[in-house]
């Protein structure tokens, strides 16, 4: 394993625990997703990797080695993209990189074939000559990616690489993330971005207050949702979205928020509920409806809530509904 | 040792970079200033005699090494800070010193011009000529270490907004509180005394007897001061850059 993490613990003084017995590995040519609420312990955790935050307790080796005993160590062999935005100012994204490739160990020649190859990748090229304080948020932020992924070292760390970049871009961003990945690197990403990063990663961690609270590949992860899919309906009032919440042939209580219904059924329902929905529609009762199968940032709020606890949505169970 | 000059030339670059812009500007404004100091506290003292020309011409440059140390650098350091640049910094693989003597070489090296063009002005506005001693390169850096070690110390160890009034003072004292443009011998015995410990008057004292030798040669004593305030200072820096929460 290149990075293994054992029972990491992080305590600040003020007493907050930002990790809690923390364990993971990541082996060369694996991305690994963290997940997690702002707060998580995210960001705590990169920065105990790179030597720049001690833990509490717990150990942590790259390579076998050390990153707290020997902090210049991990700081050659990590490539961090940190979560603020890079300082630019006065530099251009082609400045940046190549700099930043070679400070980090890379040759002259590589450094720049690098280069090319990242602002060609991210089509970054209209503004590779621009100085950093002309450019957009999200230029900004690809240009910080290419920075840490030019030369990543054996283990390379991103911090939401994806905020204030556009679309297309976080496409191309995820696919330089898997490249890395197949160059043999051990991949962290942190993100926000639960379904897109599905397509980068192979495997996940999802914290929640300093803790893991599920491990594993997307499709272990997703477990029993697996066979199942999720109706959602817009109703045409609230009362109507209630009682239709009781109406459907479920495997799980509906979740309702206003006038949306989502629900998870059995993939052997789908054809009865979807001409039931259509029925529903044809009647007034519903504005629209759809059937997905069941996305990771599904199985992420199961695990570890929305933002605010319940927010508005309510669990309602059919039986009480029924009646 | 390799890994530091490599690194060392590469912040240099990205520095150089970084502050290409704003060099200019700042090369001007150094160059005035220290011409300024020399024309301007002539107006203050209407008769000169040669040690009062002698202190104003070799005090000038030392208030834009001091001013480039004590002053611009705390305050670079503390919008650094502010701006979440020391944080990326502290995560790159490069050695802290390496880093801080970058950032210390082009601020000490926009220094340079106005220190020369001070001397320039003083031998034209005062009729004055030294005995330089070659020695003046060692003072020369010397001061620099002193004033940049004291000075990222300042901008590291204290709060953003802290240091920007810390390094107003500074300025003011060197201009104006310290024996760096005149002799100690016009302040109270008291004050005389309290700058026996401050760095300003072994500065001023290191630039002018190696500007213009007195005839019982260079001493050793500012030399000494000057190494242990600028190691003092760095090490308290390099404390808090390597420092981990």
């Amino acid at each position: 394993m290149l990075l293994e993490i054992d029972g990491l613990t992080k305590m600040y003084k003020k007493g907050a625990r930002a990790n809690d017995d923390i364990s993971l590995e990541v082996d060369a040519g694996q991305v690994l997703g963290l997940l997690g609420h702002n707060g998580a312990g995210k960001t705590t955790l990169l920065n105990q990797v790179v030597g720049l935050v001690k833990p509490t307790s717990g150990t942590i080796r790259i390579d076998g080695r050390d990153p707290v005993a020997d902090p210049a160590m991990a700081r050659r062999v990590c490539a961090l993209q940190p979560q603020a935005q890079a300082p630019l100012t006065g530099i251009t994204p082609r400045q940046a990189i190549e700099t930043m490739a070679r400070i980090r160990g890379a040759s002259r020649q590589r450094a720049r074939q690098r280069t090319d190859e990242l602002i060609e990748a991210l089509e970054l090229a209209p503004w590779a000559s621009t100085v950093g304080e002309k450019l957009s948020g999200g230029v900004q932020r690809l240009t910080a990616f290419c920075m840490a992924a030019a030369e990543p070292g054996r283990v390379v760390m991103f911090d939401e690489p994806t905020n204030d970049v556009d679309p297309v871009r976080r496409r191309l961003l995820w696919e330089q993330v898997r490249a890395l990945g197949a160059a043999g690197v051990a991949v962290v990403l942190v993100t926000h971005n639960v379904i897109e990063a599905e397509r980068a990663v192979q495997r996940l961690v999802i914290l929640d207050q300093g803790r893991v609270v599920a491990h594993g590949t997307p499709a272990e992860l997703r477990g029993q949702d697996a066979d199942r899919l999720r109706l959602e309906v817009v109703a045409a009032d609230e009362p109507t979205a209630h009682r239709l919440a009781g109406d459907v042939d479920a495997v799980e209580p509906a979740v309702v928020a206003g006038r949306r219904v989502a629900v998870p059924i059995a993939t052997g329902t789908a054809t009865a509920t979807l001409a039931w929905a259509q029925e529903q529609r044809d009647a007034g009762r519903v504005d629209e409806f759809s059937v997905t199968p069941v996305s990771l940032e599904d199985v992420y709020i199961r695990l570890v809530g929305t933002e605010n606890g319940a927010d508005a949505t309510e669990e309602v169970g059919h039986a009480a509904l029924a009646a | 040792m390799r890994h530091w000059l490599r690194s060392y030339s590469l912040l240099l670059k990205w520095t150089i970079l970084r502050l290409r812009t704003t060099l200019p500007f700042m090369f001007i404004v150094q160059t005035l200033m220290a011409a300024g100091i020399v024309l301007g506290f002539a107006f203050l003292i209407p008769t000169h005699d040669r040690v009062t020309a002698l202190y104003l011409s070799t005090g000038a440059p030392t208030v834009a090494l001091i001013t480039v140390g004590m002053v611009l650098i705390p305050q670079m350091v503390a919008q650094q800070k502010l701006r979440g640049l020391f944080d990326y910094q502290r995560a790159m693989p490069v050695p802290r010193l390496a880093m801080l003597a970058a950032d210390a070489t082009v601020w000490v090296a926009v220094a340079l011009p106005g220190m020369v063009a001070a001397l320039v002005v003083a031998t034209l506005r005062f009729d004055i000529s030294f005995a330089v001693s070659p020695l003046v390169v060692p003072a020369v850096l010397l001061v620099a270490l002193g004033a940049v070690g004291i000075g990222y110390g300042i901008g590291y160890a204290a709060k953003p907004e802290l240091a920007g009034i810390i390094s107003n003072m500074i300025i003011i004292m060197a201009l104006m509180f310290a024996p760096v443009n005149y002799p100690a011998e016009r302040l109270p015995d008291w004050f005389a005394a309290v700058h026996q410990w401050l760095p300003f008057q072994y500065m001023a004292q290191a630039m002018r007897e190696t500007i213009d030798v007195p005839a019982t040669g260079v001493p050793a004593l500012p030399f000494l001061v000057l190494a242990a305030w600028g190691l003092a200072g760095l090490a308290v820096t390099a404390r808090i850059m390597t420092r981990r929460a």
